[in-house]
């Protein structure tokens, strides 16, 4: 997936068919009731008409979706003007990114981070260090992986090296788990702050950023065993 | 107002549909028949014939005919060598160009073939439209449907077909998610399906929710050459091998085996029957039962259930989350077919409607949602395969994966490698492969125009969008200077909008010729209602009474004689002489109609009272 088109959303949209103006988060002219051209528009949240928190009931974020669906679709605007098919086209596909990027936790989390000026988490992925809360895992795991490779090259049993690669999975499992849930924590907290000041709620945002670092850096291990694993089997099929 | 109508394009058939007072109905000829067999044949004369006469012709002049022209769309030489050695017609073209057919002296891309189809198909609604008395029966705008699997360049060619057929296609849609729409119609109004969908050449699988109207394609899956065609070769290769016949049986041995394969779905044992032939004197029969059948085919079926799985697990759900299981394609009438599917769901699938109709109806459906602006139905489909562009080292970089919602949008920005470049290349693929020589090659272009500036400063923005179509147009610019790039995507493997332009043309000086081909089915036709009409009345029991009672002296020797002319002149390509010769058929039996007219009409009124009549 890729980054949402940047935050730069003007104060206002102007209507393609009548040309007069429209605040940034409607979809239809005030003024003609014909569908506005997206603009750049930034923000998913305020888009489908959501509070920007990271607990979304599923049904309400679907019930959203089906409804903007029907108001934007190309198939309503079959026979409107050249504007308002475009208009159609620009709102459907932005609709589409927006619910997919909200219904999964962490894209959302994503999300959030950038529309609050954040820098994104994905752009290091794979170049970061350690994270300092990692490293003994990280040293752990691939002492255990270059053992696990040395002796797979030189023809070991390849079931009884499974047997240990899964031993060595399940602290990483952990660590993934444990993550999990302080996302969640964060994630809650980040919902209940509405009223806080500047100053924590960029405490939060700052956590979360480091917390999806972290998790960016376990699933790469995760790949990594799961790549070990598959060598392993083939080895032991042949 | 002119009309808008659904068109399922198939493999081995194609149906036209439309919406009547809300209901959809497929369009049948006069004798019933929905199906237009997707065969194209050229006559001697250049003439072009298509469906059932092109099906008969493919038996006397196989190598004057194509079928099965939709495994070709959209595709390159390369992909196509090993299948194209089991047919009839002549495969060429330049390599990494679209693929050439090569028939009766002539080429073809297959959006032309398709085209011919399509025509078709419009001939027919239109005919139709004429008889039901309307003023206006024109069809000029239609809804084609496609695998869910297509990818864009096969997406795209079907489109210029529907262009070179002379129809604004409205809308390109996939065959599963029409199916759905079809059975959404009366069915239940929530709740999550499954569509397989085996047809003649391909196989797809999509997994739907459906709330509040609201068709939601959550994911879909499957394989392109993956049908009935597939099966039908297993059998004729399991004949070949017996009759080691020369290639001039070969559409003898598809005929009888696919007749076999028809048959197996209502019987325990059938026999594959050829009938004696020059090549064959003795003609041929075997014994096939279904068991034997389905261990020959067992290992096809089975190679549905993967893109099954994966459709199932892009969704998120396991096969007990499927409410609803719903089969369409002709294929699925196979019980070994319908068994996997029941097994693998845990429920029985839905087979209401015709397999081979559903799609046709649903795309009807989808025409009249577009005309008439009707919101109580939404169909929101998915994008089957991811689309990016290839970045350094020849890897893959995705900007719209795979079942995203269509229409969908995505950027990616890159910048330039060398300082003061002012030029770069840009790939864009189509396929799940990490390295862009696994995936699609949909097109290249140049992005010119950059300012010179030291390597890494440019910001090049490339965007993505795929419409409800599910076809993709590309857009590029550099950011930096806001210069932006006019781009022309010249497909790798479709035509360019010249060509299509050009097939145009040639379309209407073949026009006449088409015209022509036309009026010689509709006068065989007529023959041959005539022919079985005077050969029903020779066979009558009191024949020899009325000749001798009724008739003149020689009347029934000039009637048997005119028959005998009529036909013998019927294989001929000269409408004139069939219409003169059907004329004095019908002159030469017009007496004995009479005559037997009067027969029956008395019978019938001597045992009935008075007040009867």
């Amino acid at each position: 997936m890729t980054d949402p088109i940047p935050v730069r959303a003007e104060a206002a949209l102007e209507c393609r068919t009548c040309g007069a103006g429209a605040p940034v988060d409607e979809h239809f002219c005030p003024n003609c009731s014909r569908l506005l051209a997206l603009g750049r528009h930034g923000d998913y949240f305020s888009f489908l008409g959501l509070p920007r928190k990271l607990t979304i009931a599923a049904a309400e974020l679907e019930q959203k979706f089906r409804e903007l669906s029907r108001k934007f679709h190309p198939d309503y605007y079959y026979n409107a003007s050249p504007a308002e098919r475009l208009a159609s086209l620009e709102r459907s596909s932005y609709l589409n990114d927006a619910y997919r990027t909200l219904r999964n936790p962490v894209s959302r989390i994503e999300h959030l981070l950038a529309i609050e000026g954040l820098p994104s988490a994905k752009s290091e992925e794979g170049t970061a260090k350690v994270p300092p809360d990692l490293l003994e895992e990280v040293f752990a795991l691939n002492e255990e992986l270059d053992e696990i490779r040395e002796q797979r090259e030189s023809g070991a049993d390849a079931g009884a090296l499974s047997v240990r690669l899964d031993g060595a999975r399940k602290p990483i499992e952990r660590k993934r788990d444990q993550h999990e849930r302080q996302l969640q924590d964060l994630a809650a907290r980040w919902d209940s702050q509405e009223q806080a000041s500047a100053q924590d709620k960029r405490a939060t945002l700052e956590a979360l950023r480091e917390r999806l670092l972290e998790r960016n850096y376990i699933n790469n291990l995760l790949a990594t065993i799961d790549r070990e694993a598959a060598s392993l089997s083939a080895a032991n099929l042949s | 107002m002119s009309h808008v109508v659904g068109i399922d394009l198939g493999t081995t058939n194609s149906l036209v549909a439309y919406v009547k007072n809300g209901v959809p109905e497929v369009i049948r000829d006069q004798s019933g028949d929905a199906l237009v067999p997707s065969v194209v044949s050229i006559g001697d004369e250049g003439t072009i014939f298509v469906g059932r006469e092109a099906q008969r012709r493919l038996l006397i002049s196989p190598s004057r005919s194509v079928y099965s022209a939709k495994r070709f769309m959209g595709r390159g030489i390369d992909d196509v060598r090993d299948e194209a050695a089991l047919l009839p017609f002549g495969i060429g073209g330049e390599a990494g160009g679209v693929v050439r057919i090569a028939v009766a002296g002539r080429e073809f891309t297959p959006p032309e073939i398709s085209a011919f189809v399509l025509k078709e198909l419009k001939h027919r609604a239109e005919e139709f439209f004429r008889e039901q008395g309307e003023f206006d029966f024109e069809v000029d705008r239609a809804v084609i449907t496609v695998p869910a699997y297509f990818n864009d360049a096969q997406r795209t060619a079907t489109r210029d077909a529907g262009r070179l057929a002379g129809l604004e296609v409205l809308r390109i849609i996939n065959e599963p998610t029409a199916a759905s729409l079809a059975y959404g119609l009366d069915k239940r109004n929530r709740g999550t399906i499954a569509v397989y969908d085996l047809g003649g050449g391909t196989f797809d699988i999509s997994i739907l929710t459906v709330e509040d109207g609201v068709f939601q394609v959550l994911s879909t899956n499957g394989d392109t050459h993956l049908g009935g065609d597939d099966i039908d070769q297993l059998l004729m290769r399991l004949v070949l091998d017996e009759i080691s016949g020369p290639a001039t049986l070969v559409q003898a041995v598809r005929k009888a085996v696919i007749q076999a394969k028809v048959d197996l779905s209502e019987v325990e044992a059938t026999d594959i029957r050829i009938d004696p032939a020059p090549a064959l004197p003795n003609g041929y029969t075997r014994r096939v039962t279904r068991a034997e059948f389905e261990a020959l085919i067992a290992p096809l079926v089975e190679r549905t259930l993967g893109p099954v799985r994966q459709a199932l697990d892009d969704a998120g759900l396991q096969p007990g989350d499927i409410d609803e299981a719903v089969l369409v394609g002709g294929s699925t009438r196979i019980p070994l077919v319908r068994q996997k599917v029941a097994d693998l769901f845990g429920r029985k699938p839905h087979t209401e409607l015709n397999p081979d109709e559903v799609v046709a109806l649903g795309a009807a459906v989808q025409a009249d949602i577009l005309i008439s602006g009707r919101r109580e139905m939404l169909l929101l489909d998915v994008t089957p395969l991811s689309l990016g562009i290839e970045t350094m080292g020849g890897v893959t970089s995705k900007i719209i994966v795979r079942n995203s919602t269509i229409p969908a949008s995505g950027r990616e920005m890159f910048t330039t490698g060398v300082d003061n470049q002012t030029a770069v290349d840009v790939h864009v693929l189509q396929g799940e492969r990490e390295l862009a020589t696994d995936c699609r090659s949909l097109a290249r272009f140049k992005l010119r125009g950059i300012p010179p500036m030291p390597a890494g400063l440019p910001r090049l923005e490339v965007r993505f969008q795929i419409d409800a179509n599910g076809i993709l147009s590309v857009e590029a610019r550099e950011l930096r200077t806001g210069i932006e790039q006019i781009i022309e995507v010249k497909p790798s493997y479709g035509l360019t909008e010249g060509e299509v332009e050009r097939m145009l043309i040639e379309s209407f000086e073949h026009a006449e010729a088409d015209v022509e081909a036309r009026l010689l089915i509709e006068a065989r036709n007529e023959a041959e209602t005539v022919i079985l009409a005077t050969e029903k009345s020779l066979r009558s029991p009191e024949l020899d009474e009325i000749s001798h009672q009724q008739l003149k002296a020689g009347e029934l020797e000039r009637i048997r004689t005119a028959l005998a002319e009529l036909k013998q002149v019927m294989a001929a390509t000269d409408r004139e002489v069939i219409h003169e010769k059907t004329h004095a058929l019908n002159h030469a039996t017009q007496h004995l109609a009479e005559v037997m007219m009067n027969r029956t009409v008395r019978e019938a009124l001597t045992g009935k009272n008075v007040t009867d009549v």
